[in-house]
């Protein structure tokens, strides 16, 4: 999923699949996550951010 | 669509096919696990076997979450939903497993308040929408979902939600590796390894089964070219005589894991002593419970459940296809009385489950050439 928004107060951010659908995630997982990242969820929890990890 | 449309290309693909096919020895017949049920959906979806020598075999293995709940869970969760003021929460595909009464939809239908969640996340919500209600989310899956449910509880106890709390199921994927490696009637020579499990876990602990099995293990992602190239990597090693894990899925699967999910994991849960898997029976330390800082958010302490062990049908021979001892079709009531529509067993329900991937993709397509 796309990071569209972060909320780092509350360890969430608005995350956007490829069609568009979106969902609040988890972020406490991974280090410095901001917008246009791409991340790896699970259950509504990043848990990699998938540039970092090339 | 970046980290996906490079992993289907046709033309390396069948490069890489190429490569597997100049591998394998002829006379031998070559036997590896996909652990994970993510891996057993893109095979079949892909055609992944297709393409493969007639000698290379692919096995399914015990990795997909819903398949390896069995009935007497079900049941248990299926009285926590029918108690006065319960709102019942879990994933989509559970909510169709059977249990010895019928499955959490049937409960629905009947009128327990059972909802289907995305994430736990979404069952703290309705929790707080809720508060003159109980709201329990059924936590299934491995490593990759644990995670999750962690972190939902320690947000529900920070914010202090009285009216939440879980019913966990979560198991680990090495307890059942290492029994399936014991088993007298299973030969392997080889494991695709889990990627998103291994996202979590990394790669350290499967390197228990090159050290005392000496099979190799190569973790892999979940795209056509992913897993192709995770089985030349097998055979490779098989060819040179090597055994060690590999990772395929770099991109994704950093060698030590998130160390954050795993103190998450290790503050929230701890091992339970016995855990009974679909198909596997009992297996030591496998499953998850809450630990005891979190003991007031465990559903199992806060109702009442039978906890009766409930044996599966006798027609279902999931058991026999989570532990890769027959294939899908060879079940008896495969596409006959268990479908997709109607599932007997839990390897139909769950879209990653080897029956139901067979059913929905490989069915028309059994027979191929011998290469």
């Amino acid at each position: 999923m796309t990071v569209v928004r972060v909320d780092e107060s509350r360890g969430l951010a608005l995350c956007e699949e490829a069609d568009g659908t979106r969902a609040t995630v988890e972020i406490a997982l991974i280090e410095s996550v901001a917008p246009h990242d791409t991340v790896l969820v699970h259950a509504g929890t990043a848990l990699t951010r998938l540039e970092h990890a090339v | 669509m970046k980290f996906v449309d490079e992993f289907r290309d046709a033309e390396l693909g069948r490069a890489v096919a190429m490569e597997i096919m100049s591998l394998v020895e002829p006379g031998r017949h070559y036997k590896l696990m996909e652990v994970c049920g993510g891996h057993t959906h893109s095979i079949y979806k892909y055609g992944i076997d297709d393409l493969l020598p007639a000698n290379v075999e692919l096995v399914h293995g015990p990795g997909c979450p819903v398949c390896v709940i069995p009935m007497g869970r079900v049941d248990d969760g299926i009285a926590i939903a029918h108690q006065k003021g319960v709102i019942f929460t879990c994933f989509g595909d559970m909510m169709r497993v059977p249990g010895s009464d019928g499955s959490l939809l049937d409960a629905k239908a009947a009128g327990a308040d059972i909802r289907m969640v995305y994430s736990p996340l979404d069952a703290l919500r309705i929790a707080k929408q809720n508060p003159d209600r109980e709201v329990v989310f059924f936590a299934i899956g491995f490593e990759t979902t644990a995670p999750s449910t962690a972190l939902t509880l320690k947000r529900a106890q920070a914010e202090g939600v009285p009216n939440f709390s879980v019913m966990c199921s979560h198991v680990t994927i090495v307890p059942p590796l290492r029994a399936l490696l014991e088993s007298p009637d299973l030969r392997l020579d080889g494991f695709i390894g889990p990627g998103h499990v291994s996202t979590v876990v990394g790669a350290r602990p499967f390197q228990f089964i090159p050290a005392d099995y000496r099979k190799p293990v190569v973790i892999a992602g979940f795209e056509p070219l992913d897993i192709l190239q995770a089985i030349e990597m097998i055979l490779r090693q098989l060819a040179d005589g090597r055994c060690e894990v590999e990772n395929q899925y770099k991109r994704v699967v950093p060698f030590e894991g998130n160390l954050r999910a795993l103190e998450v994991l290790a503050e929230v849960f701890e091992l339970r002593p016995h855990f009974e898997w679909r198909g596997l029976g009992f297996i030591s330390h496998s499953g998850l419970r809450l630990s005891e800082a979190y003991s007031d958010l465990d559903a199992e302490v806060r109702f009442s459940v039978p906890g009766v062990r409930v044996a599966d049908p006798k027609a279902c021979q999931c058991g026999e296809v989570l532990k890769g001892v027959i294939k899908p079709w060879e079940c008896k009531v495969f596409g006959t009385a268990c479908t997709p529509e109607r599932p007997i067993g839990t390897c139909m329900v769950s879209s990653e489950g080897a029956c139901a991937a067979y059913y929905n993709f490989g069915r028309f397509a059994r027979e191929r050439e011998v290469v």
